[in-house]
């Protein structure tokens, strides 16, 4: 289940410019370095030329001395060099992966809500660990070879056009079909590894909710299912990764050929011009040792493409989370949201999801300020999704939902929620203090105010924790409650403070006993709000100051309770079937 | 020769240590492993032929003026080049290979580790380690496996260029043999301190995951409230500190990168030296000098490689070690596999009467009991006891239910949570959790538990595609998908925790009356206090204060028992709920 974008080639390399330029003068200093000690590794084999002279004309053991200290530093100047450098490389490397997670994670919590339930969350989890590690590696470890062996191979290509332009131009004479291998395979490879990308996810999502589910698993001895499931996976990465396998089995070998011809052609071609007298013998065999210099700097270069294409996908995964957020936030202007009276108008509203039936068959409604609204109905009548539609989450397919006037979609997203808040029977203790779990409601809330909050939605749990408002609660921390941390979710509430509350079967999710104490913690926080109550008991509906009933996705009754029972519709049905 | 993938059996794996289980993954494919060595080695040793082929076209080409002779030497080269291409990419493709394998077998153990540790997994480990775990650390450990064939090919070149050396110089020679050990010496220590340090970040990397994982759960609920900044600035902090300490491994990593080029480097210059000092004096001709200098410079491949290889077995070891802690993981004692104290006992043949001593509750068999708890966590605690989620002395016909195989109890006795979980796949393949259930039976299965919406408002039926926890779907449609899932397993004994909250008034009762209907003849629990379902009960029990207090029909019940009509009353309840809308 692939349900999040990749970024294309166009916004990958636009990011990875982008990544440079924000760290210029440490990318600078890293290649300065890396050319440096490119230098220094260089200088050993021309020094062991000098040694081979030396001794061919006599010359005696204080030259040879010299020369060979003079080799010592120059592999110590090479490791120093190469130590600093790899260690602004790393800086860099860290830091860009440091900004590139944290932009993930931001641009992740900018997704809109429908899009994070479809893609899953295995998938985003893949997304920020793997792909970002991944990603990182690449700019840590990769980026550097790639600098350092372009750097020499640089350097020796031009040491041999120094030696003879024509002996330069032949020693080129494996580069057409390196070239041309390389384009066929950076063509097919960037889509294959994407896949192996896709299929690894898919895999670490089956072990993922594995884990999650294993109590599941266990009651329902869903074990030998899960297995095959995953066995299936396993299956699919390895159909990918032989499918990538087959591009580097042609890659490799063309390239790897491709080394041994232009050492020959320079050797052959070399005898014809030492013939001629155009070149000497040992010019001919120095071209012929630069050449097999540049064997490693290109082998390694060759040898980490596939890492680079590697991180090149697993980027475009971590940036195609992005490209989400900005396509799904451009098209809407933010409006200011006009003074508060709160006014909630729902016109001609039609909602699908996805691709799939409208579940919503126009929608319309009017909420007045101060007012209680239930919304009754059988499951699976598009209640929550009207919710959803009112609190803005969801956009219509058609028609509109404003507040005041102005389409709540519209809003700034901070703004609309200080306005409108959704209270789901989900509930969702982060990890953290009871402070953060509190806090993001309400950033300036002191901490009397969130004692006070916890009070008012009769918290009384608060008082057995250890460290107050500092105890840490979740991930293997102390775990909440159902009851408590739905109404740890009211005490948000009442911190964030909105004019409109959204109810979406709030209290469900809950035992009957626990319902009735939430709901009476309910009460402190609707005090003098407009309310809509998605409710599946009909008490809530009866004292609402009206009701309406919601069947297959369209409105088919509106007014006070006892207007609809006199009414002798559905409503009043449900209602007898209730008291029996 | 490419393994075939995903195994059929993948074996048990050696947990006793990261290295033992990493040399069971070599164990499982010897043939492989050995066969990338000896490719390995000959492409190694194959790296050497370049040179010397390369130096005779020089000699007895071009110095010679030896046009025939010249041609010959730069075909060879050629053909040369070809062969070691060749013996690359075959070195190249049995490694991946044998990656691949491991990397399968890894995500197979786990795999079935995972589905068959049970309820005791999510209490014990956070998801977000199970993900780092499923991802990075599978293909760490099986990048060491890698090592193996060119790390038996280094060490026999290795071996081949000492063997050159002594024939130009003993004195050369033994100055090699004892010169890598000791650059092996130098570096050990500071990959043990990688190690450290790595684990650490790695530790911490795992965190900041959890965190972002933590985020990506908790979405609906910021896009409610509110607060996404503090969450994105929160992190963005958490994640700094990892920046930090990805500093400190790089100090550390870049002086290793640095001494992999210098130590061998270093080496090989005192290797010249003494060469150069040697041909100086005349003891050895300048050509044996090039060529130590040649056979030294070939040998910096194998010594790398040993370096690297050292590299990736800490990195590997470090993975595989998050491997074993997984795969030691054990189910809770509360439930063991075989019976406490001598061989299992046979469960009741047929129907049997459940017996709860703690709460003095007896669940008659065949028959539909209800129990309305005051407290919910009570009934709970009841639903693991009776299903034998926790050690108790619950006996069934008899019976003390954990002196039953808990296979046999598992088949037999279902729990069905409230919040049990819902894996991605299409309807039909969630509701499959039989064998032997067709098309039929699902779609009676969720006639009974009123979802026909469920499927009816999907063009394509039973074959929808249902996400992960089934996010899709309404709070009413997942549990009543649950329930159609729960009756689809048919166990003898059928266990309901609330089955009906998140559901309206209406379809609670048809649920009730067809739940009755479809369980006829077998012995099913409803913990619930919705009078809906208490009403269709054959048997309703009241638990109070931890135990049973009352039972009998639920009219009997509200007429004789004021606490229960105090516990199930719709009115009561209307009176809090106008609170809640006043």
């Amino acid at each position: 289940m692939s349900g999040l974008p990749v970024a294309d080639r166009q916004v990958v390399r636009r990011a990875a410019l982008g990544l440079v330029a924000v760290d210029r003068r440490a990318v600078a200093v890293m290649l300065v370095l890396h050319g440096a000690a490119a230098v220094a590794g260089l200088a050993t084999p021309w020094l062991v030329g000098r040694i081979v002279d030396e001794v061919a004309a006599g010359a005696g053991v204080a030259a040879v001395d010299r020369l060979a200290l003079a080799i010592g530093g120059c592999v110590l100047a090479h490791g120093l060099l190469t130590r600093y450098a790899q260690y602004t490389g790393h800086r860099f490397g860290e830091r860009a992966v440091a900004r590139l997670r944290e932009g993930f994670v931001a641009r992740t919590l900018d997704l809109p809500i429908a899009v994070v339930e479809r893609a899953g969350t295995g998938e985003l989890a893949t997304r920020s660990s793997v792909d970002v590690t991944t990603v990182g590696s690449t700019v840590r470890d990769v980026v550097p070879v790639m600098v350092i062996a372009s750097t020499q191979l640089t350097l020796l290509f031009g040491a041999i056009f120094l030696l003879h332009p024509l002996l330069g131009l032949v020693a080129l004479s494996g580069l057409p079909s390196i070239v041309a291998v390389t384009r066929w395979y950076l063509r097919r490879a960037r889509p294959a590894y994407l896949a192996e990308g896709a299929a690894t996810a898919e895999l670490t999502e089956a072990l993922t909710t594995t884990a999650e589910g294993a109590r599941t698993v266990e009651a329902l001895r869903l074990g030998a299912d899960r297995t095959a499931y995953g066995r299936q996976r396993i299956g699919r990465v390895w159909a990918t990764r032989r499918a990538t396998l087959a591009l580097r089995s042609v890659f490799f070998p063309v390239v790897e050929a491709s080394y041994a011809l232009p050492i020959a052609v320079v050797l052959l071609f070399g005898g014809l011009l030492l013939d001629r007298g155009m070149v000497s013998l040992g010019e001919v065999v120095a071209a012929a040792l630069y050449l097999q210099q540049a064997i490693e700097p290109l082998d390694r270069l060759l040898q980490w493409m596939e890492q680079a294409q590697r991180g090149l996908a697993s980027f475009a995964r971590v940036l195609g989370v992005g490209q989400q957020a900005e396509a799904a936030a451009a098209p809407r202007p933010r409006v200011p949201a006009p003074a508060r009276s709160g006014r909630l108008v729902v016109r001609g509203a039609r909602f699908s999801y996805a691709d799939g039936p409208d579940v919503l068959h126009g929608i319309d409604l009017v909420v007045h300020p101060g007012e209680r609204l239930a919304i009754v109905g059988p499951s699976g009548a598009g209640k929550s999704t009207l919710a959803r539609l009112l609190a803005g989450i969801d956009v219509p397919r058609e028609g509109v939902v404003s507040l005041d006037g102005v389409a709540v979609t519209d809003l700034d997203p901070a703004e609309r929620r200080r306005r409108i808040a959704l209270v789901t029977q989900e509930h969702h203790v982060f990890i953290g203090t009871l402070r953060d779990n509190l806090a993001f409601a309400a950033p300036d809330a002191s901490d009397e105010q969130m004692r006070a909050a916890l009070v008012a939605v009769s918290a009384d749990w608060y008082a057995d924790l250890p460290d107050g408002l500092d105890t840490q609660l979740g991930d293997g921390a102390r775990e909440l409650g159902a009851a408590d941390a739905q109404q740890l979710a009211l005490a948000r509430l009442v911190l964030a403070d909105p004019h409109t509350l959204i109810l979406d079967e709030a209290t469900a999710a809950l035992d009957p006993t626990t319902a009735r104490r939430t709901e009476r913690a309910l009460a402190a926080v609707v005090n003098g709000r407009t309310v809509i109550a998605i409710a599946h008991r009909l008490n809530t509906a009866h004292d609402a100051d009206r009701v309406a009933v919601l069947e297959d996705g369209r409105i088919t009754e509106l007014g006070s309770h006892h207007e609809l029972v006199r009414a002798g519709g559905a409503y009043a049905a449900l209602w007898r079937s209730w008291h029996g | 020769m490419p393994p075939q993938l995903p195994h059929a059996e993948p074996g048990t794996p050696d947990t006793r240590g990261p290295l033992r289980y990493i040399w069971w993954l070599v164990r499982r494919q010897p043939w492989r492993v050995l066969r990338g060595g000896l490719i390995g080695t000959a492409w190694m040793l194959g790296l050497s032929a370049r040179p010397y082929l390369v130096a005779r076209a020089i000699d007895d080409g071009l110095r010679a003026a030896d046009h025939r002779a010249l041609l010959w030497w730069v075909a060879a080269i050629v053909v040369a080049g070809m062969a070691l291409a060749y013996l690359g990419i075959m070195r190249h493709r049995t490694m991946t290979f044998v990656r691949e394998d491991a990397s399968a077998r890894s995500a197979a153990v786990l795999l079935r580790h995972l589905s068959r540790i049970g309820a005791v997994l999510p209490r014990r480990l956070a998801a977000g380690e199970v993900a780092t775990v499923g991802g990075a650390d599978i293909i760490h450990t099986s990048a060491v496996l890698t090592m193996t064939g060119p790390g038996v090919g280094a060490v026999l070149a290795y071996v081949f260029v000492a063997f050159l050396l002594w024939s130009v110089s003993p004195l050369l020679a033994v100055f090699v043999l004892l010169g890598v050990p000791a650059v092996v010496l130098l570096v050990g220590p500071l990959l043990r301190r990688l190690e450290r340090v790595e684990s650490v970040y790695r530790h911490q990397q795992g965190l900041l995951t959890t965190r972002a994982a933590d985020i990506v759960a908790g979405l609906r609920v910021l896009a409610g409230v509110g607060g996404r900044g503090l969450f994105a600035r929160r992190y963005a902090a958490r994640s700094q500190r990892l920046l930090a300490e990805g500093y400190r491994v790089g100090a550390v990593n870049s002086w290793i990168e640095a001494l992999t080029i210098a130590i061998p480097g270093l080496f090989l210059a005192a290797v010249v030296w003494l060469a150069a000092r040697m041909a100086s004096a005349g003891d050895i001709t300048i050509g044996q000098m090039v060529a130590v200098y040649g056979y030294v410079a070939v040998l910096i491949v194998p010594v790398w490689f040993l370096l690297e290889g050292g590299h990736q077995l800490i990195r590997g070891r470090v993975a595989a070690r998050r491997i074993v802690a997984l795969l030691n993981l054990r189910p809770d004692v509360a439930g063991p596999p075989s019976p406490v104290g001598g061989p299992p006992r046979p469960a009741p043949d047929g129907p049997a009467d459940l017996h709860d001593p703690d709460t003095g509750l007896t669940v008659p068999a065949g028959r539909l009991l209800a129990v309305a708890a005051d407290d919910p966590a009570e009934s709970i605690a009841l639903a693991d006891r009776l299903g034998r989620f926790v050690a108790s002395e619950v006996t069934w016909g008899g019976v003390p239910l954990t002196s039953i195989a808990l296979d046999e109890v598992r088949a037999r006795i279902l729990v069905a949570d409230h919040d049990s979980y819902l894996f991605a796949g299409t309807l039909r393949e969630i509701l499959h959790v039989r064998a032997d259930l067709d098309d039929t039976d699902l779609r009676t299965a969720l006639r009974t538990a009123s979802a026909e919406d469920v499927v009816d408002a999907h063009p394509e039926g039973l074959a929808m595609p249902i996400g992960t926890r089934a996010r899709t779907l309404s709070g009413g449609q997942r549990q009543r998908v649950r329930l159609a899932r729960a009756l689809l397993a048919e166990p003898d004994v059928l266990i309901l925790v609330d089955p009906t909250s998140a559901v309206d008034a209406h379809t609670e009762a048809r649920i009730a009356q067809r739940l009755h209907a479809a369980r006829a003849e077998r012995t099913t629990v409803v913990l619930t206090t919705s009078p809906l379902l208490l009403g269709q009960a054959d048997l309703v029990a009241h638990l109070r204060h931890g135990r049973i207090t009352a039972a009998g029909s639920h009219v009997e019940l509200l007429e004789q028992e004021p606490s229960y009509r105090a516990l199930v009353s719709r009115d009561n309840e209307v009176a809090d709920a106008d609170g809640s809308l006043r």
